[in-house]
């Protein structure tokens, strides 16, 4: 028996002796992430999070493309070639379904990642981060994340609310976070206001305009990162979206001279180039782009987002040429001289007309804009016109610089146009033209309250009809009961 | 130090050898019962170390010494047998054979059970069920062989995962796929390809080399694997060497495999007219620019393209292995060498694999026996390009939608041999029209690859040390090393290529897992009738993880094909590195009373690295008991033993989890790297839970088995409950949260509920003539009881663009999720759909002045109608499933045939819908039959170019889900054997010829090619849904086995 008992002590010490787990294989660390924990630890880590937001808002169901090419094919200047939902098929003929997780649900979630990652980045700057990089550095840092989530919240409110016309703000917005989101909670939250957005949108702008720096110290610094004349660059956008001229004037007046050649007197010299094609090439970084979203060859667009891969036939930049010009577009302008430097960025291929202002074959690097200064000089002239209700000389001249830096031949004077409303006209006009293929159509559509328009195979719509704004992502709607459908 | 303490105690019990003196000579002849000389048996002197082996005619002659009065004859595969040799010199004996059905054993995870005193619920399959079919995985064949156990093979593409779930889904977020064990190991599962080619992992093992699958099911036979159980245990066991002497064999069969029941679409005159009806409809026609037209072709006859005689093709496919086997009382041994070369239905699918296998044990002296196997594999899996059927339902190239939607009116080539194709897609040829179709196939499958080529090693080595016969120790290390290369090439021409200038990736992927158990048996019987056996062990298991590739892009000449050529852009691809790590203690107890009453407790904890902080270790055990009714007093009282031949009845339940699928850091909150303008990025993109643990399953299991006839007709039934909870569920938050990821946490619960039902009769059994039949059936009641509060339902997606599934408490996991619809309206032709309060809403894509798109009946404008109208419709998973199998032989042929069935679960049959699409894609043949003027009664609405709302396309409708019930003639073999006589001149033992069909025949409702596919292969909660996918092949093969 005693022997019995030393067996079974044996083997049991000898299984005993394998026993024991390896405690660092029971708490691996991973090698190829950072912790939450030392998020804010260095400096390097708060830049590179602000980076961060930057690569988020530029990613491709946003600013890197896609919002861009949302809004243009809203307008009437674009037709579908391909027919693919996944390219924006929906969008062009006003069907986008709450499901629909390209065009819908992607933009929804997308810009809401970057406005909780701006929040989560600000709660952890007033915990940590700005101890450790120091308070200016953090100003930076926080007004450059403040502006990002200005411009994702004005993406949401362009596509799924009521213009601001509508109720002057008063229509439902999109839910408002403004709270670091991390974990497990009761989300539920109602849309604020249009309104109620806007005037966030204009608070972190401001903030952003105080604590952005001047500048950068190299241009191509000045074109991918936010500084204090993109801020008022934007307000201009904002406010002339809230139908604000009086506020379009103040901000853009702190960038554009008096008179031309005009230029931002203060911060990044904004101007126009001479030639405009200069701003669609390689650097991209003139001082005309005011903000652009950078690619390269190793940090790429991603399948179905490149602006050239879109408008770009194949024959031109092995692009799939999924929106050519509608004849009847802005192409059918006959204002729009055929020796207007702008017209070079229009080839016909296949009997078709493209456009070609993002020209980069495969992998379609070419810069995404986001604002450039041309825009901001319209916006102002059309803020004079429609805010003193008269052939506004100044708006003229911008109108002209704009006109003229591509089209030397024509020179507007007030005697083109017989009044105001035609002088607005024709400065939307020239947006239609100076901007096509950089998302800005669609929400001059909806701002001045004009029908979407008919297409080939594609009724208009009203701009009091529910498809007149996208719908609300159906995910949101299924988990947040407080969110209301359009 | 460990090691030396080891050796020390093996050496200390050798020494306590002793010898005896005197020596006299015993001789003797063994023979089995029937009078046959039977060579090899050990003879062994009791009472001292001394051993003989018979010679080839039974003899043998023993040294012993004066005192040794019993000599023990041994000989595997026999009753042994203790022989007296007090006063005499010469003995003749008989070994009987052992009783195979007293003595069957199965697998129960760290050792072996007699089937009889199995108390848990476990099913065995043997390996000739899964040998010599034109499958590539031995699962793929267990379909319809064990109640309760499911297969759906998801698609034609080769070597793709089954869908394999033990008793019902267990999981919503992780696994359900059941642990497999291979000779004690713990391996990989899964598709180790990151290619277009399925690259099945568990396909690295020969089914030829299987000698066994048992099924472990409920938690009496899963407990011991505690944290991984919840989905059921296969045990796999590779083949051993079989006494007497060695054996040679050969399996080789040869085979053509055919795409079957594939759709019918228009050919280019239909379509060419019908898609210039719907441009009409649209008012959008246009001879000139915008119309559809046939092409005259270099014959002068019309281009009239079927893309699936493109697309598809008979393949050729066999098989060959050849085994080296045998043992005798120290070593047995089976050597293996298999290779097979499979072509799929698809063009360019292919797999090919080379297997080894060595297994090899040997007993070392009285106390001390090792041995181990060595398997490698080297196994190539390729494709062209995409088939969508592999989760990438929607891919441009997949080639199961391309053969159905390119138009039918152009062709592969041009007129003068070049390949038509304009930027990427396929050209448009006569028609005016910007595109009518994605790619053209001929490119990609004459010019692209997307190959993975996988070496695997499964490997394990043991030592076991007996100082009693009581008692065992047994040390086992084992891994499972699997590295897969993948290669994937895009040509500048194809359209996987063209946007990027051709595209280059190679991705390496490391897998490493070791496995060290340390367990120790005890066996003992106590006072005649309490036979009690216990183990314990100890358990590391490590997984390391390591990947990393290479994607360039923009070929600098298109010359270049390989990685190593010459390229623009060199960007990184595939990279992942991850480890994780298990840790258990675990322990049996099992008892039983006379063989009456039987009791086990299993129990095991284990401490996983996935896991949570707060929440790494886990204790899991379950408890069983059996009772053999007939060998009880007042049973035999009442009769019952005269009518019943045995008599069980057998219960258990337990606790186990699931950690199946769980990432490696899955519980961690971290911060993600990449780019942004050059600079580094620091982006929150994971947000975890230093909680997350295990999802738990409590298991109750009643059981009763009986026989009759002297056991000719056994039959089990059982009913199982499996009650989930602390499910995982990635909780989806409002997307307005802006959270990067969905936060894992134990929150869900659902159950699963059944009856098995399995019978098998040998009807007759005489020397001619033979019939056997077996008949299972099992059902499963899945339902979702709870998600995480605010959490009403799951949405399903099926390759990222569709939710056609939704899981919601109260109803099956994986329902379907559509919008209703309501018919064709006979006035206008217009797709009647029924809106979310149930009100009738008539659809036109194209709205004339003054209307709507969305309209009710009485001409007022109606809400737009989509997939937030849409109801939870039918469910997925079969209610009722098993198969049904006949073995009859005649004389020298045989017959085997296996049905498989299943029903009570529907499809989305989403392909349909992309075959009623009104933009340029062709439709099925259906379509010719649509709306044209007031009063046509149709299922199909007046085709409107562009509109991709009325079928289906849009968002997923009603009228594209079925039935999928059917029956499959899964396989059917006919043998011939050889006869004896004629074998034994040209020195073979057996020699049989067969042929064999497998998938012959479909009986089914369904209208696409086979209700058998998933399009999101082992997804759970996007389960039944059927997208663009490629259906199963049907195979004929012949093959023979012989043995030498």
């Amino acid at each position: 028996m005693k022997k019995n008992l030393l067996y079974i002590l044996m083997a049991a010490g000898l299984v005993q002796m394998t026993s024991c787990a390896k405690e660092n294989f029971v708490n691996p660390v991973p090698t190829n992430v950072i912790s939450d924990l030392t998020a804010f630890d260095s400096r390097d880590r708060v830049e590179g999070q602000v980076r961060a937001i930057y690569a988020s808002i530029k990613n491709a169901g946003m600013y890197g493309g896609r919002y861009q090419i949302f809004n243009d094919i809203r307008g009437e200047d674009f037709m579908n070639e391909r027919t693919n939902v996944v390219t924006g098929f929906d969008v062009w003929n006003y069907t986008p379904s709450n499901s629909s997780t390209n065009s819908v649900q992607n933009h929804w979630s997308r810009a809401y990642y970057v406005i909780n990652l701006t929040n989560v980045f600000l709660e952890g700057m007033a915990a940590k981060g700005t101890a450790v990089v120091g308070t200016p550095l953090s100003n930076n840092f926080q007004a450059e994340a403040r502006l990002l989530r200005a411009l994702s919240y004005y993406s949401l409110l362009q596509l799924y609310a009521r213009p601001f016309w509508d109720g002057n703000g008063s229509k439902p917005g999109v839910p408002m976070r403004l709270k670091g989101n991390t974990g497990s909670d009761d989300y539920a939250k109602a849309r604020a206001t249009v309104a109620e957005v806007y005037t966030q949108i204009i608070a972190d702008l401001d903030f952003a305009e105080t604590n952005l720096p001047a500048s950068y110290s190299s241009a191509f610094n000045n074109t991918i990162r936010a500084h204090r004349n993109t801020a008022i660059a934007l307000k201009t956008r904002v406010y002339l979206s809230m139908g604000r001229f009086a506020n379009v004037i103040t901000e853009a007046n702190k960038i554009v001279s008096a008179t031309a050649p005009y230029t931002a007197a203060s911060g990044v010299a904004h101007a126009l180039q001479s030639d405009i094609t200069n701003v669609f090439k390689t650097p991209y970084t003139t001082t005309e782009s005011i903000l652009s979203m950078p690619f390269a060859s190793n940090e790429t667009p991603g399948t179905q987002n490149q602006l050239g891969f879109y408008y770009g036939p194949a024959a031109f930049n092995g692009g799939n040429g999924e929106y050519s010009l509608l004849p009847t577009g802005i192409i059918a302008n006959t204002g729009w001289k055929t020796t207007d430097r702008r017209r070079t960025m229009i080839g016909v291929f296949g009997g078709k007309s493209y456009l070609t202002k993002y020209s980069v074959a495969s992998i379609f690097t070419d810069f995404a804009p986001v604002i450039r200064y041309a825009e901001v000089l319209l916006s102002l002239a059309e803020a004079r016109v429609r805010s003193t209700n008269t052939v506004d000389a100044q708006a003229i001249a911008l109108l002209n610089a704009v006109r003229g830096r591509s089209d030397a031949s024509t020179v507007f004077t007030a005697a083109d146009f017989a009044n105001s409303a035609a002088l607005a006209d024709a400065i939307v006009t020239e947006r239609r033209i100076e901007l096509l293929g950089e998302g800005i159509r669609g929400t001059d559509i909806t701002r001045l309250g004009l029908p979407l328009p008919a297409k080939p195979g594609v009724g208009e719509i009203k701009a009091d009809a529910q498809q007149y704004i996208w719908p609300i992502s159906s995910t949101e709607l299924l988990l947040n009961p407080l969110c209301k459908d359009n | 130090m460990k090691k030396l303490t080891v050796f020390l105690t093996f050496a200390l019990l050798l020494i306590a050898e002793a010898y005896a003196q005197s020596p006299r000579t015993v001789t003797g002849k063994v023979t089995d019962d029937k009078g046959t000389p039977l060579s090899g048996v050990t003879i062994s002197a009791v009472g001292m170390n001394k051993n003989a082996l018979s010679e080839n005619n039974g003899s043998f002659s023993i040294q012993v010494s004066e005192k040794v009065k019993t000599l023990k004859l041994t000989y595997v595969g026999f009753d042994s047998k203790d022989v007296s040799i007090t006063g005499v010199s010469t003995v003749t004996v008989s070994l009987s054979p052992e009783d195979k059905a007293l003595n069957e054993v199965v697998v129960v995870g760290y050792g072996t059970q007699k089937k009889r005193d199995i108390t848990g619920s476990i099913a065995s399959v043997k390996g000739e069920a899964l040998a010599n079919k034109p499958t590539q995985s031995f699962e793929q064949a267990l379909g319809g062989r064990a109640a309760g156990v499911q297969v759906v093979i998801p698609s034609g593409v080769l070597n793709a995962p089954p869908v394999l779930r033990i008793r019902g889904a267990n999981s919503i977020s992780l696994s359900s796929y059941p642990l497999i064990v291979v000779d004690g190991v713990p391996v990989f599962t899964g598709d180790g390809s990151s290619t277009n080619a399925a690259g099945n992992v568990l396909s690295s093992i020969n089914p030829n080399d299987i000698e066994s699958v048992d099924v472990a099911k409920d938690a009496a036979a899963t407990a011991i694997y505690g944290s991984r159980a919840a989905n059921g245990v296969l045990f796999i066991t590779t083949k051993k060497g079989k006494p007497g002497r060695s054996k040679v064999t050969l399996d080789s069969w040869i085979g053509f495999s055919n795409p079957q029941r594939l759709q019918q679409v228009l050919d280019a005159q239909q379509y060419t007219d019908y898609k210039n009806e719907a441009l009409r409809n649209a008012g959008t026609f246009n001879p000139a620019t915008n119309a559809f037209a046939t092409t005259v072709g270099p014959d002068g006859k019309i281009i009239n393209t079927n893309w699936a005689d493109i697309v598809y093709r008979q393949g050729l496919q066999h098989s060959n292995t050849i085994s080296l086997s045998g043992a005798n009382e120290s070593t047995n041994y089976y050597f293996s060498a298999g290779y097979t070369e499979q072509e799929g239905i698809i063009n360019r699918n292919d797999f090919k694999r080379l297997t080894l296998l060595m297994n090899v044990d040997h007993k070392a002296g009285k106390f001390f026996s090792m041995g181990g196997k060595i398997q490698y594999t080297s196994d190539q899996n390729t494709a062209a390009t995409s088939s969508g059927s592999l989760g990438d339902a929607f891919a441009s190239a997949g080639l199961g939608r391309v053969a159905l939607i390119t138009a039918p009116n152009v062709g592969p080539f041009l007129a003068d041999g070049s390949y038509n194709q304009s930027g990427g897609l396929i050209g448009v040829m006569g028609n005016k029209l910007g595109q009518v179709g994605f790619f053209n196939p001929q490119i990609a499958m004459d010019l692209n690859r997307s190959n993975s080529y996988g070496e695997h090693l499964i490997s394990n080595l043991y030592a076991q040390f007996k100082p009693v016969n009581w008692l065992a120790v047994r040390t086992q290390y084992g891994l499972d090393y699997l590295m897969v290369d993948n290669d994937i090439f895009s040509h500048p021409l194809s359209g996987e290529g063209f946007s990027t200038t051709g595209s280059v990736s190679a991705i390496f992927n490391k897998n490493k897992r070791w496995v060290w158990t340390t367990t120790a048996q005890f066996d003992k019987v106590f006072a005649q009738d309490h036979t009690v056996s216990l183990l314990a062990g100890i358990e590391h298991q490590k997984s390391d993880q390591n990947s990393y590739g290479l994607n360039r892009v923009t070929v600098a000449d298109p010359a270049f094909t390989n990685i190593q050529g010459g390229w623009v852009t060199p960007n990184t691809s595939g990279l992942g590195i991850g480890e994780n790590y298990l840790y258990s203690e675990f322990a049996r107890a099992q008892y039983n009373y006379k063989r009456k009453y039987f009791l086990t407790a299993n129990v095991r904890r284990d401490g996983a690295s996935q896991l949570g902080v707060n929440s790494k270790y886990g204790i899991f055990w379950g408890v069983s008991a059996s009772w053999d009714v007939l060998s009880e007093k007042f049973i035999q009282n009442i009769k019952l033993d005269k009518v019943f031949s045995s008599l069980r009845l057998r219960s258990s339940y337990g606790k186990v989890g699931n950690i199946g699928g769980l990432g490696n850091f899955a519980s961690l909150s971290t911060f993600g790297s990449g780019l942004y303008g050059s600079g580094g990025t620091v982006a929150y993109s994971q947000a975890g839970n230093p909680n997350l643990t295990w999802e738990t399953s409590k298991k109750t299991d009643v059981g009763l088995n009986f026989g009759l006839f002297n056991d000719r007709l056994t039959a089990e039934i059982g009913y199982y409950n499996s009650n989930n909870d602390g499910l995982l569920l990635f909780v989806p938050q409002p997307p307005s949260a802006g959270l990067p990821s969905n936060i894992p946490t134990n929150i869900g619960s659902m159950y699963n509920r059944g009856f098995e039902f399995d019978i098998k009769y040998n009807v007759v059994q005489n020397k001619d003539f033979s019939w056997s039949t077996s008949f299972n059936l099992s059902t499963n009641d899945n339902r979702v009881l709870s998600l995480a509060p605010g959490i009403t339902n799951i949405i399903g997606s099926t390759g990222g663009l569709e939710n056609p599934s939704i899981t919601m408490p109260g109803n099956p996991i994986g329902m379907l999720f559509v919008t209703r619809t309501a018919g064709v309206d006979p006035a206008s032709g217009r797709r009647i759909f029924v809106n979310g309060q149930g009100r009738q809403v008539l659809f036109q894509h194209v709205a004339p002045a003054g209307q709507s798109r969305f309209m009710y009946a009485d001409g007022t404008v109606a809400p737009t109608v989509s997939s937030a109208d849409a109801i939870v419709y039918k469910n997925t998973h079969a209610k009722i499933f098993g198969g049904f199998e006949n073995n009859l032989r005649f004389k020298n042929f045989e017959l085997n045939a296996l049905f498989t069935y299943q029903m009570g679960n529907w499809l989305y049959y989403g392909t349909q819908a992309g075959l009623r699409d009104q933009r340029f894609w062709n439709n099925e043949v259906g379509v010719l039959n649509r709306w044209q003027k007031a009063g046509d009664v149709t299922e199909f609405p007046r085709p409107v170019f562009g509109d991709n709302v009325s079928n289906g396309s849009s968002f997923p409708l009603d009228i594209n889900v079925f039935k999928g019930d059917f029956i499959k003639l899964r396989t059917l073999t006919f043998g011939y054997n050889f006869p004896k006589n004629m074998l034994d001149k040209i020195k073979i033992s057996n020699a049989r010829f067969y042929v064999s069909g497998n998938n012959l025949l479909i009986l089914t409702a369904y209208p696409g090619p086979d209700p058998e596919v998933s399009s999101n292969g082992n997804g759970t909660t996007n389960f039944g849904i059927d997208r663009n996918t490629v259906a199963n092949q049907r195979t004929i093969t012949v093959g023979i086995n012989v043995g030498f």
